[in-house]
């Protein structure tokens, strides 16, 4: 494909001399022509609007009872219209929205605080410590995602705050596994041996020259991970074990519409429509961002 | 195939996976008891009849004597009796559902493989096509959709919509008459559970193709002048498995665990079903019972790919 080498700079040049690129400016300039991904951060920006109008304005009460007549369709006073109990599933869509990014994004967060320093130690230092990671990291994968949430959550209780660590104790394995295959393949390369040759500390070497050139996959990883996260919490929610009532989960939402699904589609069709596009917006934009970090595609 | 090694590996297999149910049990054991709720609890009972149901189940003595009790039942294969319902077995209950469950997910499974491999293919051979384009997107969708809102909108499209549109005379009928499905009501859940996955090994299936199609010998095997057939399937796709390979754990494990979705919304009588009505009853002796069978399930899954590797690459051996 040509390059989009300013027209007039070729031409003052006389030769197809490419500006000096570097992988950022290069990564933003493909996010930018994919299209998928663009729409995908818009649709984003719009939820995370909702979400943030949620916190001090919903058209009503989210928890309210017998605002509509249950199980009534949309009407202009209600555009998403009433619940099983007769509560505004606008208000609660957009509260949802807030649990749903919360989860998404404090989980992620989690997992980069704890995946980020212990991948990078483990693959860096190896040893015993790297046999420990490893082994545990292998364990996790043993055991079934639903399993550990399960049990984390029996014995935690359900809140907002355990559903969070219940699902980082099933997603830390990814990023920890990445950012140590990442330090292992970095430790060996020249720019690490030189800096190890001038005397940098370890700590040093770890953030300032090995995550800096590991942070595309794991900027991919994370953009993956959050999509993963709210699925995994919508999934507790619709078996009843995560996000508790009156709080509204896009999945308790959708557990709770779907047995009235022949009388009134609405109540499961409105949290299950804003679901998969939030999540298909997050994997757009994980794809726009994967092909874009990649430096081997250069167009 | 089954080498020496192999039946060692199956052994060392087996050992760890009977260690896993055992400490999976004690988890959910223990966690259980720390659980509020009362299934024999009722404001209508008079006198000792608390404590006499309490002793009915050994539950008034010490936790390490029913622990003790518990795991002594486990090895022998017994689980215990429903809590809800007197004089239930869980044992038999849990094994039959297990087959129910298997049932479903056997569907499922073959669908993912089955449709994800052909639209894979397909897109890679038709690359930058609008067909291409068209399933690499519906595959995108595909694995953003959480498995509950694909059974919502099939079941809206197949047992609503089809309903009102035929006036009644064709559509999906929710639910299970017998104890195992047939193909008419099976077909449907297998579809909602399986279309995420279906999307994961299409994508799989497509870059592999992709990898495996610009390969020498494929130019050579059609410079010979072989059928262009025969050239996808025997020389590209085999070789292109292996990726597809490499997921079928996590895959069927997300099969079993999606099985406790999709049993609950089209009310098939497997292990998920009694998985969330028994803890919406409290019924916490089938709660331990369901996990523990779970726990079994997925060992034996992950085996069963691990020893099926063996036999499609044989380059691998245990």
């Amino acid at each position: 494909m040509a390059t989009a080498a300013p027209a007039a700079t070729t031409e003052l040049l006389g030769t197809a001399v490419r500006a000096q690129s570097n992988l950022w400016a290069d990564a933003w300039r493909r996010l930018r022509r994919n299209r998928l991904a663009l729409a995908g951060s818009l649709y984003l920006l719009l939820v995370v609007a909702v979400a943030l109008i949620a916190v001090v304005w919903t058209p009503y009460r989210m928890s309210a009872v017998g605002l509509v007549a249950p199980y009534e369709g949309p009407s202009l006073a209600h555009p998403l219209g009433g619940d099983t109990l007769g509560r505004d599933v606008l208000s609660r869509l957009m509260v949802g929205a807030q649990i749903s990014l919360v989860v998404g994004v404090g989980t992620q967060l989690l997992v980069l605080l704890l995946g980020v320093p212990i991948g990078l130690a483990a693959g860096y230092f190896r040893g015993w410590f790297d046999g420990a990671v490893s082994f545990l990291i292998n364990v996790f994968y043993g055991i079934p995602d639903l399993l550990i949430a399960l049990i984390m959550v029996f014995l935690l209780g359900p809140s907002l705050t355990n559903i969070i660590i219940a699902i980082v104790a099933t997603r830390w394995m990814d990023m920890t596994r990445l950012v140590r295959g990442q330090a292992l393949s970095l430790r060996e390369r020249e720019f690490v041996e030189a800096a190890r040759a001038g005397g940098a500390k370890p700590a040093k070497i770890l953030f300032r020259h090995i995550l800096p050139n590991a942070l595309g996959p794991i900027i991919v990883q994370a953009t993956f991970g959050i999509p993963a996260a709210i699925l995994f919490e919508a999934f507790l929610s619709f078996l009843g074990v995560g996000i508790q009532e009156p709080t509204p989960s896009w999945g308790s939402m959708a557990a709770q519409g779907i047995v009235a699904i022949r009388i009134s589609p609405h109540i499961v069709l409105a949290p299950a429509i804003a679901l998969s596009l939030t999540l298909m917006a997050f994997n757009f934009m994980g794809d726009g961002l994967r092909d874009a970090l990649d430096p081997r595609q250069k167009r | 195939m089954l080498s020496r090694g192999t039946l060692i590996y199956i052994g060392q297999r087996t050992v760890l996976i009977a260690f896993t149910v055992l400490a999976v049990s004690s988890i959910v054991f223990l966690g259980v008891h720390r659980l509020p709720g009362d299934a024999l609890f009722s404001e209508r009972m008079h006198g000792n009849e608390y404590a006499a149901r309490l002793h009915y189940y050994h539950l008034d003595e010490p936790l390490i004597v029913q622990y003790r009790d518990f795991m002594l039942g486990l090895v022998r294969g017994d689980l215990g009796e429903s809590l809800v319902n007197k004089g239930v077995k869980i044992s038999p209950l849990v094994a039959r559902e297990l087959t129910v469950s298997a049932e479903v997910g056997a569907f499922a499974l073959l669908f993912t493989i089955g449709v994800g491999m052909l639209f894979g293919v397909v897109a890679a051979i038709r690359q930058n096509s609008w067909l291409d384009y068209l399933l690499t997107t519906t595959s995108v969708i595909g694995y953003s959709m959480p498995n509950f809102v694909i059974a919502s909108f099939l079941l809206l499209l197949f047992a609503v919509w089809l309903g009102n549109v035929t006036n009644g005379a064709y559509y999906f009928a929710i639910g299970w008459t017998g104890t195992y499905g047939n193909i008419g009501e099976i077909w449907l859940p297998a579809f909602a559970l399986g279309f995420p996955y279906a999307s994961i090994v299409a994508r799989l299936t497509r870059a592999s193709m992709l990898e495996v199609i610009r390969q020498d010998y494929i130019r050579t095997a059609r410079a010979k002048g072989v059928r262009e057939a025969l050239v996808v399937i025997r020389h590209a796709l085999r070789n292109s498995l292996i990726p597809v390979i490499t997921i079928l754990g996590p895959l069927v494990i997300g099969i079993i665990t999606g099985g406790v979705v999709i049993e609950n919304i089209f009310g098939i009588p497997g292990l998920g079903k009694e998985f969330a009505q028994s803890i919406l009853n409290r019924d916490y002796n089938i709660v331990i019972g369901v996990f523990t069978m779970y726990a079994a399930m997925i060992g034996v899954a992950n085996l069963g790919v691990d020893l099926l590797y063996v036999v499609i690459d044989p380059r691998i051996r245990y």
